[in-house]
Parts: structure tokens; sequence; C-alpha cells
């Protein structure tokens, strides 16, 4: 008997990616065990890790495997460009950052890498219990990485916080699926397509469970009112886990949303449940916006910033047409370059973790560290939405594509929050080059090399979408059309 | 080489090499920066020669950008955007002459953020796509947020800020004004597909709700940037507090982006909400054209001074682009670039002394011109340049506009034409209190006259001054073709959408109410007036 036959079998070949991932995240784990003086070489290896996996994908063709139940398609490759381009730069950040902390060890990789394993099943599952399935693999990674300075209480209790708001979220996300099975008798998105091209949407069970799903996934976003997590836990946990947190969970988060809210198109005309997704959208947008100017803490500040980026995102997702699901693949990849750099460029100054960073910290970092600085105000003026910054163009995706659908409305409200953000964000690139230090105040920053070419990879990412994004919207316009058909 | 990229790109260039100079190397930054923004110029004279006089883009190069959108990078140069741009390129020479000594902060930065918005401005001009003239018009407000905030004086933190909110605000109503034209065009273009460029969009034809909301989503990004009016509370801040280099760019070149976005966006995008709201628009301008000049008069501080005149001599601009004769554009259009030369002189001037004695109030001069008689020849110059005197440039532009406004509008030209006067009285106390009586502090009598570099840098601004002065027709005549273009672009669309109101009206309607009959009245005597301009304009 042939013990590789299940290798090559189909179904082994499409997971391919999340197996390769898993065993890496053994063998790094192994690594640091079995050699625990060359904890220099975990970040590399993992590094490799996510490369193979990445290139590994080029191997698999698409379609619907395990019964109807994961699918590989076009639109999952652009998400899953996502999710490794958000662990590589973490990884690439945090080695300076864990080595400066003390806390080094081959489990952050490893749930790293696990952690992406379970944001590559949410956005591959067609069946309502593969994505919680991922999304709790997803969640068990982050409760463990958010904690993982365990020395310090702030990380404590940031790790805490996320487990208990997290747990009742996957409960509301598991109580709608209960009752969604009740109403369409099956988990499976496929299936309840079905029946909700038929349906007309009256059954009150549908709407319960709708709202309880909005729920539990609005907490994944940090869509507001399920915000209130999000600034404590990006304060508490190591940065460069905020700066992941901040995005890759939201993009898993989605498209599982964008599978689902396709499913229910043909229904949604006959009910009023986007405008209660477009009521969220806006809250975002304004508390987000509105908050983020009174921080001074900057973590606290990107965590209210990406409040308010959801909410953009959000816009978009009030009708499932190629357009608009193209529109938040690019701006999950983009929102990916520039907030991670953003908390990047916050892990690279961070003396101690236990102290607040605050906008203090980086007085006059623009002339006296050129290249932080300069990495640091690129990233701010794409999140600005400034051209020629990829933040320009996915923004104008979003607001083209909301509008060519009819929410004029949302799109203008969408503007006029930016207007808000402008100002927050233009107040960091104050600090970096209008501002003295305050007396005798010194930076010890030197940063690795793995930071410097995350930040490089960060920087050119942004200036080449916003420059010349013809590529990039060509992939994900032609995976929305096929995700689609 | 393409000659309008070649000189957009060859400043980003610079400053990305400029980027990886060393620190302190401060007169090897200095100098690349002057020659490549000398040979920037050199090179956009080049487009003079190959200028016919023809209306429409000329020297057009147009590549797919985002072809999906059907957005391209498409340049063009035509009568109205030609001086404009050469202007740009006149102006960044001399700025970063005339600060070669007074910047002593960061040198690197200040010459890559002047050559950065040196580029954009100039994209700006010459873009004849949409999306791509609102990137470089976004474009320009980083690097000014930066040279105001990092050079700029005492209070440069609020200015800046407030600066870049006000632009910013502006401009993101009209981004969403640019989606929603791009999508009224794909539903009425017969291929269905998207299209920004901008004579694409001047056929499209939409309903006068939507025309109204978009003229005024534009209209307040451009008023903003002029500024009119009530929106100018931001210019008198920035111009204060932003370094000499950056208050001659902002005043000679920024403000301009604005009449210029009225003139090739406003106008012929919304022709119908145009003349509806012309009296709007007119009425504002005259208010700042009187307001500005009144202010100005009363300002203890030169700079200040000098920043109010902007917002009188500007409202001229606007005011001539809306009363909608050949004259009065053109007369605009020349204006734009008068105000460039001369009030840039006045900043520049104002900057020597500031630097030699760190003060801008009027009350510590006195009797200057005894210690610097080249320095007071010079501004005198300016001065009169500035406040219209016959022989030099600024007469002819505002007499352009005032005759040409006087055909359409005569009430608002006879208002406005007290702002010359009231000019006349401001910058002749200027230059009395400065330059003349007795000398009433010890330290004006041994000031250092004017350098070379700055003389270097005012030589060929008063050249300028004279050129325009003595022979304008240089000048209007390359720019004529265009701006008779643009005026029957703006009537014609007028006239198909009136046609197509009465018939509409006509069917549907049997018996028009009052309002609608008197307001096509109004439109008829409009046209009415129209087509006396064309005869009376022709010159």
């Amino acid at each position: 008997m042939n013990v590789l036959a299940p290798l090559t079998a189909g179904w082994a070949s499409a997971i391919l990616p999340e197996i390769i991932l898993c065993i890496g995240g053994m063998i790094v784990l192994l690594w640091d065990a079995f050699a625990p003086r060359m904890k220099a070489l975990l970040a590399p290896l993992s590094l490799i890790i996510l490369i193979v996996a990445a290139n590994s994908e080029r191997f698999i063709g698409g379609g619907t495997f395990f019964g109807g139940t994961y699918e590989i398609s076009p639109i999952t490759r652009v998400f899953d460009i996502t999710f490794f381009l958000a662990a590589m730069l973490t990884t690439l950040f945090a080695r300076d950052f864990l080595d400066r902390e003390g806390i080094e060890s081959g489990e952050f990789y490893a749930l790293l890498l696990w952690g992406t394993v379970g944001m590559m099943m949410m956005a591959k599952g067609l069946d309502l219990l593969i994505i919680i399935l991922g999304l709790e693999m997803l969640s068990m990674c982050i409760f463990v990485l958010v904690g993982f300075a365990r020395k310090l209480p702030v990380s404590n209790e940031a790790s805490v916080k996320y487990f208990l708001m997290g747990a009742f979220a996957t409960g509301f996300v598991l109580y709608g699926t209960a009752l969604f099975y009740g109403a369409t008798q099956s988990t499976n998105i496929t299936v309840m397509a079905r029946y909700f091209a038929t349906s007309d949407g009256s059954n009150p069970l549908l709407t319960i469970a709708f709202v309880l799903l909005m729920a539990g996934f609005g907490f994944k976003l940090a869509l507001a009112p399920f915000h209130p997590w999000a600034p404590d836990v990006y304060q508490g946990a190591p940065t460069p886990v905020s700066g992941w947190l901040s995005v890759a969970p939201k993009a898993a988060t989605l498209i599982a949303l964008v599978r689902l809210f396709t499913a229910m198109t043909p229904v949604l005309p006959k009910v009023s449940w986007m405008q209660l997704v477009a009521v969220l959208s806006v809250l975002s947008m304004l508390i987000g916006n509105a908050v983020a100017i009174v921080q001074r803490d900057l973590k606290r500040m990107l965590a209210y910033s990406g409040i308010a980026h959801v909410g953009y995102m959000t816009i978009a997702m009030l009708t499932m047409r190629d357009e608009n699901i193209a529109a938040v693949a690019v701006y999950t990849i983009v929102y990916a370059l520039m907030n991670i750099g953003a908390f990047g460029v916050v892990s690279l100054l961070s003396k101690n973790q236990n102290d607040p960073q605050t906008l203090d910290d980086i007085a006059g970092l623009g002339f006296r560290r050129p290249y932080y600085g300069l990495a640091l105000a690129v990233c701010m003026f794409s999140l600005a939405g400034l051209p020629p910054t990829g933040g320009f163009v996915s923004k104008f995706y979003i607001f083209k594509s909301a509008i060519d659908s009819g929410h004029t409305t949302m799109a203008l409200l969408g503007i006029l929050a930016s207007i808000i953000s402008v100002y927050y964000y233009l107040r960091v690139v104050y600090f970096l080059y209008m501002k003295e230090p305050a007396e005798g105040f010194v930076v010890e920053t030197v940063g690795d090399v793995f930071s410097v070419g995350a930040l490089a990879i960060s920087m050119i990412g942004i200036l080449l979408i916003g420059i010349y994004p013809t590529p990039l919207f060509n992939m994900a316009g032609a995976a929305a059309r096929a995700f689609l058909q | 080489m393409p000659l309008l990229s070649t000189i957009v790109w060859l400043p980003v260039i610079a400053a990305v090499v400029l980027a990886v100079f060393p620190r302190s190397a401060a007169n090897a930054i200095k100098g690349t920066g002057l020659v490549v923004s000398l040979a920037t110029f050199v090179i956009s004279l080049g487009i003079l020669p190959r200028f016919t006089d023809a209306p429409g883009f000329q020297l057009v190069e147009l590549h797919p950008w985002i072809p999906q959108w059907g957005i391209n990078y498409g340049l063009g140069v035509d009568g109205i955007s030609l001086w404009l741009v050469l202007l740009t390129t006149l102006l960044t020479p001399v700025v970063l002459l005339a600060g070669w000594n007074s910047i002593k902060k960061h040198p690197k930065e200040y010459v890559i953020s002047f050559l950065i918005m040196e580029a954009a401005m100039i994209g700006f001009f010459l873009a004849t796509d949409l999306v791509l003239l609102y990137v470089f018009f976004e474009l320009t407000l980083i690097p000014m947020y930066l040279v105001i905030g990092v050079w700029g004086g005492a209070n440069r933190i609020y200015a800046a800020i407030k600066f870049f909110l006000f632009t910013m605000a502006g401009s993101l109503l009209m981004l969403l004004g640019i989606i929603y034209l791009g999508f009224s065009y794909v539903h009425q273009s017969p291929v269905g597909i998207l299209s920004f460029a901008i004579t694409d969009l001047y056929g499209v034809s939409l309903t006068p709700r939507v025309a109204s909301l978009l003229f005024f989503a534009f209209s307040l990004a451009f008023a903003i940037k002029v500024p009119l009016f009530p929106l100018h509370t931001w210019l008198p801040d920035a111009h204060v507090e932003a370094p000499t280099g950056g208050s001659i760019i902002l005043a000679g070149v920024m403000l301009k982006m604005g009449t210029y976005g009225f003139l090739r966006l406003v106008m012929p995008l919304f022709p119908d909400a145009s003349h509806k709201y012309a009296h709007l628009l007119l009425t504002l301008s005259v208010i700042g054209i009187i307001y500005g000049a009144l202010v100005a008069w009363v300002q203890p501080d030169m700079k200040k001074l000098v920043a109010y005149s902007s917002v009188s001599h500007l409202g001229f601009c606007v005011m001539g682009i809306f009363a909608l004769t050949q004259t009065s554009i053109e007369g605009s259009i020349l204006q734009m670039v008068n105000h460039g030369i001369s009030t840039g002189a006045l900043f520049l001037m104002v900057g020597v002394i500031y630097e030699r004695r760190h003060t801008r109030l009027l009350a510590d001069y006195g009797g200057l011109a005894t210690a610097m008689p080249v320095y007071a020849t010079l501004f005198v110059i300016s001065m009169l340049s500035s406040v219209g005197l016959p022989g030099l440039n600024g007469f002819v532009g505002e007499f352009l506009i005032l005759s040409g406004t006087f055909k359409t509008y005569p009430v608002y030209a006879v208002i406005a034409a007290t702002g010359v006067i009231l000019a006349a009285i401001y910058l002749l106390w200027l230059i009395q209190k400065v330059f003349y009586g007795p000398v009433t502090n010890e330290e004006n009598t041994k000031v250092r006259d004017i350098a070379w570099n700055e003389i270097a840098a005012m030589v060929p601004l008063i050249i300028m001054m004279v050129w325009i002065g003595v022979y304008p027709n240089t000048f209007l005549k390359r720019m004529s073709p265009s701006v008779n273009e643009l005026i029957s672009v703006v009537k014609q669309e007028k006239q198909i959408h009136v046609m197509v109101t009465e018939n509409g009206g006509g069917t549907l309607n049997r018996e028009p109410s009052p309002r609608a009959s008197g307001e096509k009245v109004a439109e008829g005597r409009m046209r009415g007036d129209a087509s006396v301009n064309q005869q009376g304009g022709g010159r």
C-alpha cells in the first residue's frame, strides 16, 4: 500500500498550504525546544515556511472539496495574499521586538502560522461550521499571542479582555448559525443560497439569526458598537501582534461575510438587514474617527483609526457586486501594508512594552531617524487616503463602487468621515517633523535588518499600488467576477 | 522625449536623487535644486515654439493608467494652462534662489519639498484627465504643509493644519463629484465605458438638481483654494506663517489652481449651474475685492497686508471668469500670471527685509530708501505693478477684466473698480511708511542692501512685469483661441439645454408656472447677453 497516496488525493493537495503551515508551526516549536540557543533562526525559519506555503498555492487547482464545504477559487487566493502578507510583515517586525522584550520563543511564530491557517479556513469555508472552526482556531492563537508578554500586567489584562469578549462573540456566531440551520435546513452556504433564492425573508428566525451573526462578526471586525475591546487589547498586546490583529482577522471575517451576503442577495431587497449593516458602518466611521482625535497613545489612536477603516470597507459590503467585492479585497491588501507598517514603526520605537507610546515619543523623529520618520509619514498619508499612496486608490475604489451601486449617501458620509480623520493622521506628521523632542529625551531605536526590510516592503508596496494599481485591480476584479459566477 | 512629461517628472527625479545626498552637503543640495529647476524652466520654454495658436489641448500625451476605470495619464497644454505652467517653472528657481541664505534649518528637505510641489503644480495645470488632475491637486498639499509647518513662523502649526484641512475638506467633496460625473458619462456614452477625460465630460448632460450639487462640490473646492470671500480665513494665517518661499509659491501659483479649476472645470462642466449661480459668485468675488482691500489697508504687518491684497486681486480673476466674455476671461488668465509675478515679488521683498530686521511691522520702519536704495527701487516697481500702473502688467489684466465684465454685469464692474483705487491707497501707504519720511529707528540706517541672490531672483520678475505691461499681446494671442473655444463650449451646451427644457416644459406642463416662466425669461436674457458678448468680445 502506498503511504503517500493521501497526499496525491485531491483533498490533500487542496489544503496543501494549510498542511505546510501546520507542520511548519510544529517544526518551529520543536526547533526552539531542541536548539534553544539558536533562537535567532526562528524568525527566518517561519518566514521560509510562509514563503513555501504561499508558493504551494500555485499547485492547487480550483474547485470545491470535502463534500462542498471547502472552496478554492481566485478570490480565496487574493485574500490568502493578505493573510500571508500580514503574517510575513508581522514576523519581520516581531523578531526585533521580542528580542528586546526578552520573550522570543518558538510558540510566538508557531501561533502566528496556525492563526493564519484559521483565517484561510474562514476564507475558504463554504459551510458556516467550517468558518466557525477557522474562527475558533484563529481566536485561540490570538488569545495567547495577545498575552504573550506574560510578565506584563497590561498584556495579561488585554488577553483576558479579548478572551471574555471573544468567547461571547463566538457564542453569538454559533447561535446565529443554529438559527440559520433551523430556518434553512442547512449550514452549507450553497444550500442556503438556494433557500434564499426562493424565500421572501419573512421568517423572523432569519432576522434574529442575521443580527446574532452580525454581532459576532462585528466583534471580530471591531465594528462599532462592538468595538470597545479594540483600543485596550491593541494597547496591551505586544505591538507586532496589535498590527497583525488589526488587519488579518478583519480580512478573514470580511471574506466570510462576503460569502454570506452573496448567498443572501436575492432576499436582501425584501428585508432591511443591509440597513442594519449600513448603520454599523456609519457608527464605526464616526466613532472611530471622532475618538481617535483625542487619543495621545499611538496604539490606541491606530485602534480607533482601524475601527473607522472597517467602516469604510463595510460601505462596499452593502451590495454584492463584483466591483464591491474587488474593492474590499484591494482595500484589505493595502490596509495590511499601511497599518502593519504603522504598527511596525511604533514597535521599533517602544522602549518598554509596559509604557504607553504617546505622540511625544515620536517628536522630531522625522529628522533624527529620517527612514523611520518617512515610513510612518507614508503610512499616515496612506491611511488618510492621500495620493499618490495605495490608501488613495483603495478608498477611491470603495467610494466608486458605492456610488455605482447607488449608495451615494454612504459615500458622502464616508468622505465626511475621512475629512475628520485627516486631522489626527496629520498630527502624527506634525509630531514627526515639526515638534522638537522634549529636553533630554532619547529614543534608543536600533532596529534589525528584518524590521528595516519590512518597512521597505510596506512603503514600496503602498507607493507602488498608489502609482500603478492596474495589476492589483485586474487580479481582484477577475477574482470577484469569477466568484459571483 | 515627451516634453510635458519631462517637465513634470524632472523635478521629482531630482527630488528622489537629492534624498540620498548627505545632509551636510547643503550647498550641493541647494545648487542641484536650483540647476534642476532652471533646467525645468528652460525645457518648459520649449513648449512655446511647438505651440500653435489653435484651440484644444496640444502636445498631448495619453497613456492608460487605470484602464479598468477609464483613467488615463493624459497631459496636454492649451492657451489657458500655457502661461500658468511657465509661471510655475519660473517661480520655482526664483524661490530656491531667494531662500539660498535664509534657509538654514534642514535645507535638504526644503529643496525636496519645493521640487515635488513644482511637479505637482505643473501636473495639475497640464492634466487632461480629471482623476489625474485631482491627484496632482492633492499632491501639492503635503509639501506645502511641511513647508509651512517646518520652516514657518511662530504660529506655523496652526496655520499649516488649517491650510491642509480647509483644502482637503473641499477637495474630498470634489472627489465624490468626480466619481459621480464619471458614472454619469457611462450612462450617456454610446459605448458605456467609464471616462474621466475632461473633454469627454464636457458633453455630459445632468439634471438641474444634480448639476447644482456637483457645481457646489467643485466650486467649494476651488473657492477655498482661490480663496473666495467667506472661505479665505486660512489664507492670512498660511501666508504670514509660511517662509518667504512658501508664500511666493502659495500666492504665486497655488491660488491660481483655484481660478484655473473654475475656468477649466466648473464653467464648462456645469454651464447651466454656472449661469444660475453666476450672481452668487460674482457677488462673493466683489465682496472679496472690497473686503480684502479694506482689511489690507489697516494691517500693521507688511506680510499680512500683501496677503489680504491677494484676496482682493484674486476676486478680480474670479469676477472676470464668471462674467464670461472673451475680454474678461483673457484678462483673468493674464491677471493670474500678473498676480503671481507681482505678489511673488512683493513677498520676496518683504522676506528680504524681514531676514535683516526680523520684524514686519510697518511701524518699525521709515526712511529705508536712504539705507537701501536698490531694494527700495525694486520694491516700488513691484508695488506699482501690483497697483496697476499703466505700463506695468497689473494694469493690463485689471483693465481687461473690468472692461469685459462691464459688458455683461456693469454694476459689479463699477463696484470692483473701486478696489483698484483702494489697492493704490494701501500699497502707497505701505511704501510711504516703510521707505520715506524720517528715519524713526536707528537700526534702519545700517541695514545691508539687497544681496546678489535676491537681485537675481527679482530681475526676471521685473522683466516680466514690464513685458506684459508694454506688449501683452505676446501672451494674449496665445490664449485667445482656447478662450474662444471655452466660451463656445459653455454657451453651446447652455443652448442645447435650454432647448430641451423648453420642449420638455411644453409637453409636460401645459401652463408653465409663473416661476418657471420667470426663469425662462432670465435665461433668455442671459442668452441675449451672450450673443452681444460674442460680438463685442472679439478683438
